[in-house]
Order: C-alpha cells, then structure tokens, then sequence
C-alpha cells in the first residue's frame, strides 16, 4: 500500500534513517576496477530504495547517507557531490509514482522497467552535471578536469545501476510476487 | 571510527562546551564563507584560526591522523591530476604565463602552481572546522542540535536512527560477504573474474537488503508504541541549553560573517594572486 | 473484581491470510496478575500480544469479531500511543527496541515524545535505571551493553512510563541462559515492587518457570488450550502435547516411572515430596547412567596453541588447541564475549592467528585463503535469512557449483541429491520465500553440503526455535554425522550440547578451559561458574533430592532420549 509522498509517518522516518546507514555501511565496499576507482553498489542501493518507496526517501536518505559516510570516513563533507547522491535518488523514485508500480507487492511490468532505466540513467546524468556545476562554482575547481571525472563517474555510475540496481529491483519483486500454485513433488 | 561508529573525544575545551546547534551555525557560516572565496590570504587567516581551535581542544593528534592525511592525498592528488590534466588553467584566472615546468604536451605555468596551491588551501580549511564539530559532540547531541537549527525533528531523527544503525548494519554486511566468501563467491580477485565479483557483490546485497527491511517494519513498531510522532514538537535528552556563552559565539560568528561578505562585496577577489 | 484485560470470544484474522490466526480466544487478566502465554510457533501468542499492545489494528490490518477491552476501553477507539500509556511493551529485538544512541537518551524516549522538560526527563530516568539497576551505564551506547543490558534498558522506558501493564514478547529469545535467568528475575522483582499486571509470552518453559507465575495460559493453533497454574499444567503432561519442552526434570521423573499426577513444587528443581522418589531415581540412573567412552576418532581439524588478538597486547584467543575428528559432534560453549566467534572466524581463515597452527587432515592450513578452506569447512550462519541470495530453491543449493565452473547437468544431479538428503526434494521448485524458518535453515546447511566439506561449523543453530523445529532440525544434524560429517556447534545452549554433541569444548576468556563428555563438564561446578554457563535443572535437582550420584541423573537421561530417539 503507498502512502501519500509527503506524509512523514514513522515509517517513512525509520526508512530513511536505515536506507542512510545502509548506504553508508556499504559505503567502504567496491570491487577494485583500476587505481584509487572502484564500482560502488551504493549507487544501486539508491536505485532500489527509490524504487521501494519513492523520490523523498529516496532524496533524504541518499543525502543524509553521503553526508555521514563523507564525515566518518574522510572528515569533510563534499556538498556538490552529496547533493548529487540526493538528485539520483529523487530520480531513482519517480518511477514508484507510477500507478501499478509496486515491487514490494510483486508488481511490476516491462514498461515499468524501461522507464526507471531512463529515468535513472537521466538522474545520475543530471546529477552529476550538478556536482560539476557546484564543484566549478563554489570550489573553484577547473571545468576541465572535472569534465574527465564527471564522466568517468557517470559511466560507471550508469554500468553498476544497469547492472546491480535494476536486475536487483526486478529480483526483489519476484520475490514478494505470490507464490502461487506451489505443489509438492516427491 | 571506533566500535560504535562515533567519533567522539571527550574533553572540556570550548568546543566540548558550546551547544551543538551553535557548532552546526558556525560550521554552516564557516563552510559558506570558504565557498565565496578563492583568495589564499583569507584562506591562511582562516586555516589558522581553525588549527589553533583544533589545538586548544586536545584531540590527540591519533585520533585525527587518519582523517588528516586523507586529506592530504586527496589534495596532493586532487592538484596533480590538475595540473596534468590543464597544466595552464591559471593563466585563464590571471591572464599571465609564466612557463615553468615542460610536459611535453604542454607547459605547467607558475600560476596554475599558484591556484592549485590555493585551491589546496581552500579544502584544507574546512577540515578543522568539520573535524571540530564531529570530534566534540556527542552523535546524540547531533540530532538535537539539528532540530533546534530548524530542521524537522522528524528528519533529524531520521539523521540519529542511521547514526544508530550503521555500525551494526556494517557489522551484518561483513559478515554476509565473509559466509559468502567461503562458498567461493568473494568480491576479492581470487572469486574470478571482474564480472563475476560483480555478480557476487550484487547477491551479497540482497539478504542485507532483505534484512534492512526486516529491520525497518520492527524498529517502526517499537517507535509506535513508545509514541514517536505524534505530537506538533519533541523534547530531546541529549544536548544542553544556550548558556551566555553560546549567544556570544553566535554573535562573534555573525560578526565575521558579515566581515567575509563586506570584504567579499569590497571587491577583495573571487581570485588572488601575487603575479 | 474487572479485569484489566478481557476478550471475549475474540477472533482476529490477518488481511493477507485466509484463515484466522486467532480463534474464539476468552481470557480475563486482572490487575496485579503475573501471567504466562505459552505456546509454540504459529500458536497465535505473538499475534495475542499484538493485540494488547495495539500493534492490532494500527499497524497489522485485518478482521476482528467478538470484544477487547483494555482497562475498559476498546483498542479501536484508542491510538497506539493512547494505548501505550496502559500497555508498555518490551520487544524481543533488543536492538530495534534500542533506538537511542545512550542508555539514557533511549529511556527518555517516551517522554521526549511527550515533549517532557529536560529536567523532568533526567529526574525520571535516573529513578527508572536504579529500578532495574543500569544507572551506572547511563551514558553507555548500545555497543557496550550485552543483549540483556539492553533489554533491562528497555523496561526502564517501560517503567518511566506508568503504564499498568508490561507485555514482554519473547523475552528470552535473543539471550544466552544466564542472561535469561538475571532477565526474569529482574521480571520478577519489578512484578513485586510496582505491583503491575505482567504478562509473558514466551515458549521456553523451564527458563520462564524459574520464577513464580500466577497463571499459564497454553495457547495452540489460535487457541487457548488450556489456562492453569504452573503445577496443574506441569503434572497434567500436556505441555509436551502442545509442542512445548517441558523441564528435564519432569521428564527424568516419567522416564524412571514416576507418576507427576497431582504433585506440587514442579515448576523449580526442588526437594519434593514424592514417596520412594530417591530410589527410584538412583535404580533408574545405575541402570542406564553409565557414560560412553569418548569414541576414538581420526582427528580431522586440530588446532595448536593459536593465539590471537585484535591489538598486540590484549589476546582474545589465548592458547586455544582442540580437535574435531571425522564423523564427531563437537559443542564450543561459552558465554557471549568468550571468544567463541573469533575462534570460528580463525578456523574459517577470516582471521589469521598470530602464533600456533590450524591443520585440517593433517595438513597446516594457515595459508589457505578463505574460500579454499571453505570447500572443506562449511559456516552457517544463525539466521539463514543472512545467507540465502537466490530466488528459486535449486539456484541457491547449485550456486556454489555454478561459480566454481562446474558442467550444468552435474549441477543439477548434486542438487537433487542434495535437496534429498537435506528433506528438501519435494519442494525443489519452490521459491524461497515460500520455505518456512525451519526450511530456510536446511536449506542454507544443503548450499554448503554441496561443496562437500568434511566438517560444518553451526553458530547457534536453534537459537529462536521452538522445541519440534529445535529437534527436527538437530535430529537431521545427527543424521549427517552418522555420515562421517563432523559438526563444530557453537553455542550457548547447554542442552543442545548435552542431547547433540559427544564433546565438549569450554571457552572462557579466550581460554579453554575444559574438553570432555558434556555431561561431565556441565556437573562440573567450577567449570560451569567460570564460564558463567547455566547448571542444567537435571543436576540442580539431583542435588536438591539427594541422589547418590547426581552426575548420572544427567548422563541417564541423555542415554534414555538418544535411545528413544533412535527406535
């Protein structure tokens, strides 16, 4: 059942307090791809909790994650890109406002899929042109530079939610689609 | 970090003593003035207050050594890549060229040096601010101060439920990946090839996961029946009430608040150099 | 006198099942009551105890018929938290219950939500902690606190609350024995100074029954079975039949022929009254007490002098040897913080000791990564919700296989076997999340026998089941043993030990200090106090009745349930 977006019931406040340790207790983990860059599931993490309940958590749990995760383990936090992890989230959940979308009951269809690829891949592209807008901005870092790592990340950023978020969206509906007509065979 | 997550050192210096809510503004105004500039002179004034504070407050240099030199990489690399990368980028900020060092490709130039050093600088003075708040506060204090900073109490205690839960969740994450490691489905090089680390890692995800959302309908309950949310406010244990001499940190943080925009309005550069 | 609590024929079926979890229920609890909800799982306790907290209808939807009243008023006509103020509920999570970041800050809970003053809140939590005696923890996280400590923590809130009522849900569930003991004593002590109408639900009978209990209320398949005092319920014999494990001694009692009709004192090991008790318990106990011999077994895992520490100074595992052989069942005891895990966590090579070896069939293992240990010596995990990662039954068994490049078809044909020899087969195309607690449990034991280790190590494999998923499963664990598998189990559950296991190894401190049969390590007294693990009943009560060697009570008893369960 889908509760209005805005209403924040305990529920929703106890989700994105776990969704944000969650992002931030995997947060250390990556499969090594080259120096000082590895694949991150916490980008997918982002894609599943929009998915599961919609762009606020998504938004509140993706920045709160990031903040912490940016205070515990490097003692600074890195604005820009905390307010990206926040827009991928946000975006990440537009698709669990649509009617018949719902994959904690089981329920998704193919178009459903389509869509939040688009809208994810749209989200973490615009979420990084708006961590590279903010770090020329108010950092004073060169565009160049920052053109090479916005792209680097937006590349792998869309490979692990292809890869990682969305397969792991569609297994989690299949497992809460009713199992139905289950006999036994000996 | 320890055990718990928490990064608190306990102490008494005037950090340990302001309320959290006036260590969140000064770290607010602090943040914002270090965007407004790109000037080293303001930078080494501020990076000199903020390591004087950080000295008066007693952490053990132990304690923040990881976080310090973190740091440290980060901008030695961070300046490397770009002065590689766009090895003449401070001629643009200052329209002069002063070759210095050949690449080949190019010429790094004295002002790049210049603003990569300055640049530098502008990272490195936020990190006593931040390293202040978060090694004198208690985790607990966080979410009050948060709510009396105008943040509804509701997201501030969202903001306490995942300092709460990302040790333990941490912990049961671990733990996942090593019972997966011996079915020989790791995430180190030795589980194959980068592919299949990857499919791994993305299984390793799904019982956390499942256990995550377990955890959220069972810590709902237990905040639904000791009443959580349903009045218009909250009290909060943890934290302290303003005494005088929160008001006047306050005070002493507008004023050089207004200080940084009247000397930011007075033309003192979006970029300084001495060339 | 009105009751506090009343239903009268009350039903309550969930929104997403089809037939109704709770049936007919009529149960009057009164003021000042000291009462027990027993049953085992899936008999409607915990959706009972949803009842009286509000859980029902707030939170978990469904249909109701007949009345509730709680303290004269509907639930419905409430809110959860209107109904908080009345009934104060201590979760058997301790640490979803635990969502403050300081002892203190989790007490105030409550009245934070309140909006109580700040002076207010300390004075009241400082005078709710001296209740339950935590006050010196107060600005302690809850990662310096034991299971126990928490929950202690957790009536504290309770207790700042004036609620009349306290509901423990499955109090026990998540501690160890001595743990549990302190948890209902503490129960107990509030009970008598607050005068509040407690009630307990919970299936582990002799560790519930160690303090006084007005009434038991015996719950079975949505019913109420029966509603008595702990001697009628205990001399009447149907807790056995409604799937609970009654005491030991009980059990001794009938094994050597000795009728409970009608005797009182049963719900304590005691003296008791029972004309010729003694002899007929020495007679039983020299016929079939004596000890096996420690059968001599190839040693299969041995471990020698391994020392090892977080920090250089301070070793957590300090000198540990022992072995397992070929085909043995072998139990790690300890209480929590003795090191149990990080010794398991040496042996799977997720640690590496600092000084002594690890030699698995006679070859040191000390440089075999992780996942090459692990063909050989298999971890399962408490929960196998942390484990399982599949959606189809036969993917999940066939997964270690399948990473390791193993041809499709022979997959399939292990699986099968696999899936057979774990009672799984009939349910291979099932999904997962079809598979009940004690399936999922099989099933995360057959994706590890597919690899075909020669030794298991089990962290805590009943923990949270009630007694027939508890003997199912340790039943199927024998089983695999008569195979030639051996077993590591690691627990603090001494009965386990004593009804599974040949050997035991006690851990205290980082140390071992005992290794011998469980039955006598467990008469042993000093062994048993160091490692704070809990003296069995079967010996307290041996002792109190003055048999003439209270060690072979124990040790007749295992040989009499091994035999019976072999027939």
């Amino acid at each position: 059942m889908k509760k209005s977006l805005f209403q924040l019931n305990t529920k929703t406040v106890v989700t994105i307090g776990i969704c944000a340790a969650l992002y931030g207790a995997t947060g250390f983990i990556g499969v090594p791809i080259g120096p000082d860059t590895s694949l991150r599931p916490a980008i997918a993490l982002l894609a599943i909790f929009g998915a599961l309940f919609g762009p606020v958590v998504g938004f509140t749990a993706g920045f709160i994650g990031h903040v912490l995760t940016d205070l515990l383990t490097s003692g600074m936090v890195w604005w820009g890109w905390a307010l990206g992890s926040a827009l991928t989230g946000a975006f990440m959940g537009i698709i669990y406002l649509y009617k018949g979308f719902d994959p904690l009951a089981g329920l998704v269809k193919s178009k459903h899929i389509g869509f939040f690829a688009v809208y994810g891949i749209v989200g973490i592209i615009l979420s990084l042109l708006f961590s590279w807008w903010f770090d020329i901005t108010f950092m004073g870092e060169p565009s160049d530079k920052l053109v090479i790592q916005v792209s680097l990340a937006s590349l792998s950023n869309i490979a692990v939610f292809v890869v990682l978020g969305i397969p792991a969206v569609l297994g989690y509906a299949k497992r809460n689609r009713k199992a139905s007509n289950l006999s036994v065979n000996e | 970090m320890n055990r718990t997550g928490s990064l608190y050192e306990p102490g008494n210096s005037l950090f340990h003593r302001l309320d959290g809510a006036v260590k969140l503004c000064l770290f607010a105004i602090w943040t914002i003035l270090t965007f407004l500039f790109l000037d080293l002179r303001v930078f080494g004034v501020m990076l000199a207050l903020g390591v004087i504070l950080l000295v008066t407050a007693g952490i053990p240099f132990k304690r923040i050594a990881f976080l310090f030199w973190i740091m440290i990489i980060f901008t030695v690399l961070n300046s490397v890549f770009i002065v590689l990368i766009t090895p003449t980028f401070g001629t643009r900020l200052t329209g002069t060229n002063t070759p210095l060092i050949p690449l080949g490709y190019n010429t790094i130039n004295a002002e790049t040096l210049f603003y990569v050093l300055t640049l530098s600088a502008k990272y490195l003075t936020l990190l006593p601010i931040t390293l202040l708040c978060i090694f004198t506060t208690q985790p607990s204090e966080f979410a009050a101060s948060l709510n009396r900073i105008g943040i509804p109490y509701k997201i501030a205690y969202a903001v306490s439920i995942a300092l709460r839960y990302i040790p333990e969740l941490t912990a049961e994450f671990r733990s996942t990946l090593h019972s997966m490691q011996a079915r020989g489905m790791g995430i180190s090089k030795e589980d194959g090839k980068l592919m299949q680390r990857f499919r791994n890692l993305s299984a390793v995800v799904v019982p956390v996961l499942q256990s995550a959302l377990h955890r959220i309908d069972s810590v709902t309950n237990a905040m639904e029946l000791r009443g959580f949310g349903t009045q218009k406010r909250r009290t909060w244990y943890s934290g302290k009430d303003m005494k005088s001499l929160d008001w006047m940190m306050i005070g002493v943080s507008v004023l050089l608040f207004g200080l940084g925009l009247w000397l930011r309005l007075k033309g003192l550069g979006p970029y300084w150099f001495p060339f | 006198m009105k009751p506090i609590i009343s239903f009268q024929q009350y039903s309550f079926r969930y929104k997403s099942q089809n037939e109704p979890t709770l049936k007919n229920i009529t149960l009057d609890i009164y003021a000042g009551e000291k009462i027990w909800i027993a049953g085992p799982s899936g008999s409607g306790k915990s959706t009972l105890a949803h009842c009286i907290n509000g859980l029902i209808p707030f939170t978990y939807k469904g249909e109701t018929s007949g009345s509730l009243s709680i303290d004269g008023r509907d639930p419905s006509d409430l809110s959860i938290f209107e109904l908080s103020n009345t009934v104060g509920t201590i979760l058997q999570d301790q640490d979803s219950q635990f969502v403050g970041l300081t002892v203190g800050e989790d007490v105030a809970f409550v009245m934070e939500n309140k909006g109580v003053s700040r002076p207010d809140m300390k004075a009241q939590v400082i005078s709710a902690l001296t209740m339950v005696e935590m006050l010196h923890n107060i600005e302690q996280s809850p990662y310096d606190l034991s299971g126990g400590q928490k929950q202690s923590v957790s009536l504290a809130g309770v207790l700042s609350t004036d609620a009349e009522v306290l509901l423990f849900d499955e109090p026990l569930a998540n501690l160890d024995p001595v743990s549990g003991k302190r948890a209902m004593k503490l129960i107990h002590d509030i009970h008598v100074q607050s005068g509040k109408t407690t009630i307990i639900i919970e299936h582990r009978v002799e560790d519930v029954l160690q303090e006084p209990i007005d009434r038991i209320v015996l719950m079975n398949q949505g019913e109420i079975a029966v509603i008595g005092t702990p001697d009628d319920i205990l001399s009447s014999g149907l807790l056995r039949k409604y799937g609970l494990r009654p005491p030991l001694y009980t059990d001794a009692m009938e094994y050597a022929g000795i009728s409970l009709d009608g005797v009182n004192g049963l719900s304590v090991p005691q003296k008791l009254d029972i004309p010729g008790l003694k002899d007929q318990l020495d007679a039983w106990t020299r016929d079939i007490g004596k000890g096996d011999p420690i059968p001599t077994s190839t040693p299969l895992l041995e471990l020698k002098s391994v020392e090892f520490g977080y920090d250089k100074d301070k070793s957590v595992i300090k000198d540990v040897s022992l072995n397992v052989g070929t085909g043995e069942i072998v139990a790690l005891l300890g209480n929590n913080g003795a090191g149990k895990s990080t010794l398991s966590q040496l042996i799977t090579g997720i640690l590496k000791p600092q000084l002594g070896r690890v030699i698995y069939a006679g070859e040191d293992i000390s440089s075999w990564s992780i996942r090459r240990r692990g063909e050989q010596i298999g971890y399962v995990m408490q929960n196998p919700n942390h484990m399982i990662t599949q959606h189809m039954i036969a993917e999940e068994v066939g997964l270690g296989l399948k990473v390791r490049g193993v041809a499709a078809d022979e997959i399939k044909e292990r699986v099968e076997h696999v899936l057979k020899v774990c009672g799984l087969h009939p349910f291979r195309n099932w999904p997962v999340s079809a598979l009940s607690y004690g399936q999922k449990k099989r099933l995360s034991i057959a994706s590890i026998l597919i690899l075909e280790p020669k030794l298991m190590i089990l962290d805590e494999p009943t923990a949270g089941q009630d007694y027939h998923h508890y003997k199912e499963f340790m039943d199927f664990i024998r089983g695999l043993a008569g195979q030639g598998l051996a077993f590591l189990l690691i627990t603090h559950d001494m009965y386990l030990a004593l009804e599974y296991a040949q050997r035991a190894v006690v851990l205290s401190d980082g140390k071992v200090i005992a290794e011998d049969t469980v039955a006598s390590v467990l008469s042993q007294h000093e062994v048993t106090s160091t490692a704070h693990l809990k003296e069995t009943s079967l010996s307290v009560f041996a002792r109190f009745n003055d048999l003439e060697q209270p060690e072979r009570l124990v040790q007749a008893f295992i040989n009499y349930e091994k035999e019976k369960g072999y027939e």
